[in-house]
């Protein structure tokens, strides 16, 4: 019994963690821009193909940390780009149509998977050294990576500084005026356009950053985006869209499913249906997630 | 117009059915031409029937509910799934399959109806997001009885003459019947009050209700119908491939191409969802010849240019050109 409950409050913390860092990116779109972001999946893949791709342009097998650095940093541009042009070319064309959005959305999403599958499929072998803390730790029963203790801190660590951001700084005020108001927003004076563009870009360094933190440790492959868009807009839709407190909380409860699920029963393959499940009914039962939804904070 | 000497009036003016009889002429003409012509067009043309017979009545279900159903292939999947089980388990012929299919389309349909009435706008979007996706995991979880990626082979056909090319002529025919009489039934749909009431319902429902429109009811039954319609595909496709794989329907990539076809068709045009049906089904087999392996990047750009490029669809550039009312315009508002 003991051991059961250490076992799901660890993982809760730990997978809690992970998802916050995954479904921030997701959760602050729809709060802003108050579009919804079926297209979150070729983050991950671009993340994980593009260093690779930057790494081999490069640089030689085995690869060495500077370049390792410089691919991340070209990475880095380039995702800026495709998010600006994103926004440029689909969003602000089409802001008043959103089927237009999601569909064009989602064929970034595939154009970006299927490019990966093309040009880099999965016998190539595809694998990041980014690695921080290597070997393993013993957390009373559970034993765990240190790699992937590393990624729950950083997922902490990450959220509590958006927060900071958000509650301290003038920008982060300006984006919460937004999500409340773009109406008077605009007659305040804020750049909206320009604020708009900054989220697109802001939302993508927990994503890159979680990416490249559990790269070492769990699959890759062209496929890999879906699987954590799926877990973002769970997470983003028990929290309450768009709302970052609602995200944290909804995270953990996500995290405590799927530990108890996975590691308790010893039921892995119903992870899945048990999280979707439990959205389900939060979506019939209260469609407007746990916390006030559409605001950031 | 005079014949034997008596002057000879039409009931109906030749301008309104002219040009729907041309037309149905060429689609039932091009498949026995190909036939003779090109055989291996065939399974395209069956591929683009099925596509624009799925977005016929996924237009009735969007402008029904005023929203958008981003998982209208969960009910492929019911169909599919009902068919291929009876006909493999219990040997059903694909007459009483399809019977079971449409049944069962009917009862998550009605099920999943009160959707339309609860939740609205980005919920309702999400909830039909998330079922095809349900679905899927359930697949993977009950592997013995769905099993799994692989799926479920060894469904009878529906016809077996001994020769390969025959067998897709019919099964050409046999997919133009079914998306012409859904077209013909949404167009009677479409031409009755009942679409006076969906038109009510999309532009604003409170209104729609405070005038006594039964708006409850006027959802669930084109929900209802949509779904039982959609799921009689599914029962073609499993006895079409003789297999059914809810990993080849129920992901993303497959609701992708559905609603290619309703927005290239000019976003719930019935007419223009046979237009979109036959591009997106030409477009991918063409590229497949033309590029190879290079097709799965390519058609998702290609239709994302179109998307951006021609946001009213391919039906939108005809009706600028010549804009005349057939019948009653519904505008499917968000």
């Amino acid at each position: 019994m003991l051991g059961a409950l250490e076992t799901t409050l660890i993982y809760t913390c730990l997978l809690g963690s992970l998802y916050l860092l995954v479904s921030l990116g997701f959760s602050l779109i729809c709060g802003v821009l108050r579009i919804f972001h079926l297209g979150y999946a070729y983050i991950f893949t671009a993340t994980v193909y593009l260093t690779w791709m930057f790494m081999t342009l490069f640089g030689t097998p085995p690869y060495s940390t500077t370049v390792l650095v410089i691919a991340i940093i070209c990475m880095l541009a380039v995702q800026a780009g495709i998010a600006v042009a994103i926004y440029k070319g689909l969003i602000v064309r089409y802001l008043q149509h959103e089927e237009i959005i999601i569909l064009g959305l989602l064929f970034v999403a595939i154009i970006v998977e299927q490019a990966a599958l093309r040009f880099y499929p999965i016998q190539t072998g595809v694998y990041l050294e980014t690695t921080v803390i290597r070997g393993v730790s013993q957390l009373g029963q559970v034993t765990v990576s240190n790699q992937l203790i590393f990624a729950a801190i950083l997922g902490i660590v990450i959220t509590g500084l958006f927060v900071l951001f958000f509650l301290k700084t003038k920008l982060g005020l300006a984006v919460r005026a937004i999500s409340y108001d773009i109406h008077s927003s605009r007659l305040m004076g804020i750049q909206v356009q320009r604020v708009f563009m900054f989220v697109m870009v802001l939302t993508l360094i927990p994503v890159i950053l979680a990416t490249l933190a559990i790269a070492p440790i769990w699959a890759v492959d062209p496929y890999m985006g879906w699987g954590y868009m799926s877990i973002a807009i769970l997470v983003s839709v028990l929290g309450g869209l768009g709302n970052i407190k609602g995200t944290i909380m909804a995270s953990y409860i996500i995290g405590f499913v799927h530990s108890v699920v996975g590691f308790v029963f010893n039921q892995p393959v119903y992870m899945g249906l048990a999280a979707l499940v439990v959205v389900l009914v939060m979506l019939i039962v209260r469609p407007q997630g746990i916390a006030k939804s559409e605001t950031v904070w | 117009m005079r014949a034997g000497g008596q002057k000879w009036e039409w009931h109906i003016e030749p301008r309104y059915w002219r040009n729907p009889l041309i037309y149905v002429g060429i689609l039932v003409v091009a498949p026995v031409l190909i036939y003779f012509i090109y055989p291996p067009l065939l399974p395209t043309i069956i591929e683009a029937n099925l596509l624009a017979a799925i977005a016929i009545p996924l237009a009735l279900m969007t402008i029904s509910t005023g929203r958008m159903n981003f998982g209208p292939q969960f009910y492929i999947g019911i169909g599919g799934y009902t068919a291929a089980l009876l006909s493999i388990h219990f040997h059903l012929s694909p007459g009483l399959t399809m019977l079971a299919a449409a049944v069962g389309g009917l009862v998550f349909g009605f099920i999943m109806s009160p959707m339309a009435i609860i939740s609205g706008g980005l919920y309702y979007s999400l909830l039909t997001l998330l079922f095809p996706l349900l679905f899927l995991e359930a697949t993977y979880i009950f592997t013995d009885l769905f099993k799994g990626d692989t799926g479920l082979s060894g469904v009878a056909p529906l016809v077996s003459t001994g020769y390969f090319s025959l067998n897709l002529l019919i099964y050409a025919f046999i997919s133009l019947t079914i998306m012409l009489v859904y077209l013909f039934a949404m167009d009677k749909i479409f031409r009755s009050r009942y679409a006076i009431q969906m038109a009510a319902i999309n532009d604003d429902e409170e209104v729609a209700n405070s005038i006594g429109v039964n708006v409850n009811k006027v959802k669930i039954l084109g929900f209802t119908i949509a779904a039982t319609l959609v799921a009689v595909v599914g029962w073609f496709y499993a006895h079409y491939y003789q297999a059914f794989s809810g990993q080849i329907f129920l992901p993303l990539s497959f609701m992708l191409k559905i609603f290619m076809v309703t927005m290239l068709g000019g976003r719930t045009q019935i007419y223009g969802c046979v237009i979109g049906g036959y591009f997106i089904a030409f477009l991918e087999m063409i590229l497949i010849r033309l590029t190879g392996d290079m097709s799965p990047v390519l058609f998702p750009i290609i239709l994302l240019i179109l998307l951006l490029v021609l946001p009213e669809g391919l039906f939108g550039l005809y009706r600028k050109r010549r804009y005349r009312e057939y019948m009653p315009t519904l505008r499917f508002r968000r």
